[in-house]
């Protein structure tokens, strides 16, 4: 059996529309510092650097990360699962240890998109020229005709959107690194403007800079650190087409396939078989409201039928398990770190150092990681306990 | 240091490109053009009708077979109405839908036209109770996707 491995060490910058102050580099450089100081480490004790920035468009600056990512004298690589990029670079890190190749890696990821005068033209452009990308094609209106099309099947209104996004938005402003938070309510949510209707301006993800780090090791290094030890990891892809997801006998695009297996592979190697009774939260990396509820059911913590009950329970706080502490992605979304920062919060619940956000007694957390129009989907679960 | 003494350099990423639609695209364009049909092609492995065409099934990775038309009538599956311009895309308001035409196994997007987007909410409620739509071409066909558009039956 594999030695255990498990994340020493996080650090992030505080996630914001611009940060101005720092360069690129500087902002990769805050994090993996900070990273390095909680795992009491020096630079040299890396073995190698994972990271990735995508897409780069945002930041208007090709292979950003070798200007903020790749440290001189390691090996480096590039990791571009759009917005699952950082849970794929910290899975690729894992197995990288597992490997044999190094002891310690360092995980990085870097998002700059507040140099882009427009996020959601830029995201056009991740869909398919020839059949579908003259259809205003954004990750907003790929969200809206998700959401249309779970109304359709299980009944869901604007309210329980408004309730989700109210909900993440109140836990953000626990959460100091997510700068301006505001709590929001459902009547503020539904009262701000449609951008894709039924989708609100208040149940999308604002535009978020920053970075995020985290330090992977095993054995004796992991064994004397206070350490968040991986209990599981799962990543499937899925169909480019969207429309091509419509009609499969393995579930359709709203049934989150891709998410669904990882889910399987990673409970199977963590011993979970009732996650809600044993996993004590998730950080789910869900820019949307919508994305939220059609996770609940594919992680297997309800049937598909009980979909909009578990939800209706999620928003009045009677579900049983803590979901998002951090606000999710919904209150910050630094699009190539926003997957690995589902993992690093979750890491420093299971550490206990999750400060006013902390839940009490986290043991076993589940973070998710979903990139594109969900082509690739990731869990990780994470645990005190040394597996 | 100030905020107003931090240095924002101007910057702009303008590419022009050519996307190659390889041969299958090519014929249901030429197809949608030059004889106002719809085409696709079946995958006999799974036996879905892929609408639009395509040379192979990505689920069962094998390539599709013989060509086969499709009705110019669908049901939509899912829809979405623009309200914000989001700079460099078209003007809003808009209504998309992914609808499968009938004798489809997939859905295939395109613009919802004809529907009274000026109460946002009261046009969403509609187009989830009124769900058939039928293909209206453009009369000036390009060979685009944009040679037809959805409207409510």
């Amino acid at each position: 059996m594999s030695d255990p491995v498990g994340i020493i060490g996080v650090g992030q910058t505080p996630y914001r529309k611009r940060n101005s102050d720092k360069s690129a580099g500087e902002l990769a450089r805050t994090a993996i510092l900070e990273a390095l100081s909680d795992a009491g480490l020096e630079p040299d004790a890396i073995g190698a650097v994972i990271g990735g920035v995508a897409p780069d468009a945002l930041s208007g600056i090709g292979d950003i990360d070798k200007a903020a990512i790749a440290m001189p004298g390691k090996p480096y690589i590039h990791v571009n699962t759009g917005g699952a990029t950082g849970s794929s670079a910290l899975l690729a890190a894992k197995t990288w240890i597992d490997a044999g190749r190094a002891d310690v890696v360092l995980v990085v990821a870097l998002e700059r998109m507040g140099q882009a005068a427009t996020a959601q033209s830029i995201f056009n452009t991740i869909f398919d020229p020839i059949y579908e990308k003259d259809f205003v094609l954004t990750t907003i209106t790929m969200a809206a005709l998700r959401a249309t099309m779970l109304m359709n099947r299980d009944g869901f209104t604007g309210e329980h959107w408004a309730g989700i996004a109210s909900r993440n938005f109140t836990q953000a402003t626990r959460n100091p690194l997510v700068i301006g938070a505001k709590a929001r309510s459902v009547a503020d949510v539904l009262a701000s403007p449609v951008l894709a209707w039924p989708i609100h301006l208040y149940e999308a993800c604002p535009i978020s800079e920053g970075a995020c780090a985290v330090v992977v090791a095993r054995g004796d290094i992991a064994r004397s650190r206070n350490t968040a030890w991986i209990h599981g990891t799962g990543a499937f892809s899925d169909t480019y087409s969207m429309g091509d997801r419509m009609h499969r006998a393995e579930g359709s695009l709203i049934e989150m396939v891709p998410l669904r297996r990882a889910a399987q592979v990673a409970y199977r190697q963590a011993g979970v078989t009732d996650p809600l009774s044993q996993l004590d939260l998730l950080e789910l990396q869900a820019p949307f409201a919508i994305i939220e509820a059609m996770a609940y059911p594919a992680l297997g913590l309800c049937d598909i039928d009980a979909n909009r009950s578990f939800v209706d329970k999620v928003i009045t706080a009677d579900a049983p398990i803590a979901i998002n502490p951090s606000g999710g992605a919904q209150a910050a979304n630094p699009v190539s770190a926003t997957a690995l920062v589902r993992i690093a919060e979750a890491a420093l619940q299971v550490r206990g150092n999750a400060g006013d956000r902390q839940v009490s007694d986290a043991r076993l957390a589940l973070a998710t990681g979903q990139g594109g129009a969900t082509q690739f989907s990731t869990v990780c679960i994470l645990g005190s306990d040394v597996p | 240091m100030n905020p107003d003494d931090l240095l924002i350099l101007p910057g702009n990423w303008n590419f022009d490109y050519q996307y190659f639609a390889g041969e299958t695209a090519s014929r249901f364009f030429a197809e949608l053009r030059d004889h106002q049909q719809i085409l696709g092609r079946r995958c006999p492995s799974c036996e879905r009708l892929l609408i639009p065409a395509r040379s192979y099934c990505d689920a069962c990775y094998v390539e599709t077979g013989e060509w086969e038309q499709v009705g110019l009538s669908g049901t939509i599956e899912a829809f979405a109405i623009i309200q914000t311009q989001f700079p460099g895309l078209p003007e809003p308001p808009l209504a998309i839908g992914f609808v499968t035409l009938d004798g489809a196994d997939s859905a295939i997007l395109n613009f919802i036209r004809g529907i009274d987007l000026s109460d946002v909410d009261a046009a969403g409620e509609r187009l989830f109770n009124e769900k058939r739509v039928s293909v209206e071409f453009s009369d000036n066909p390009q060979g685009r996707i944009t040679d037809f558009h959805f409207v409510l039956d």
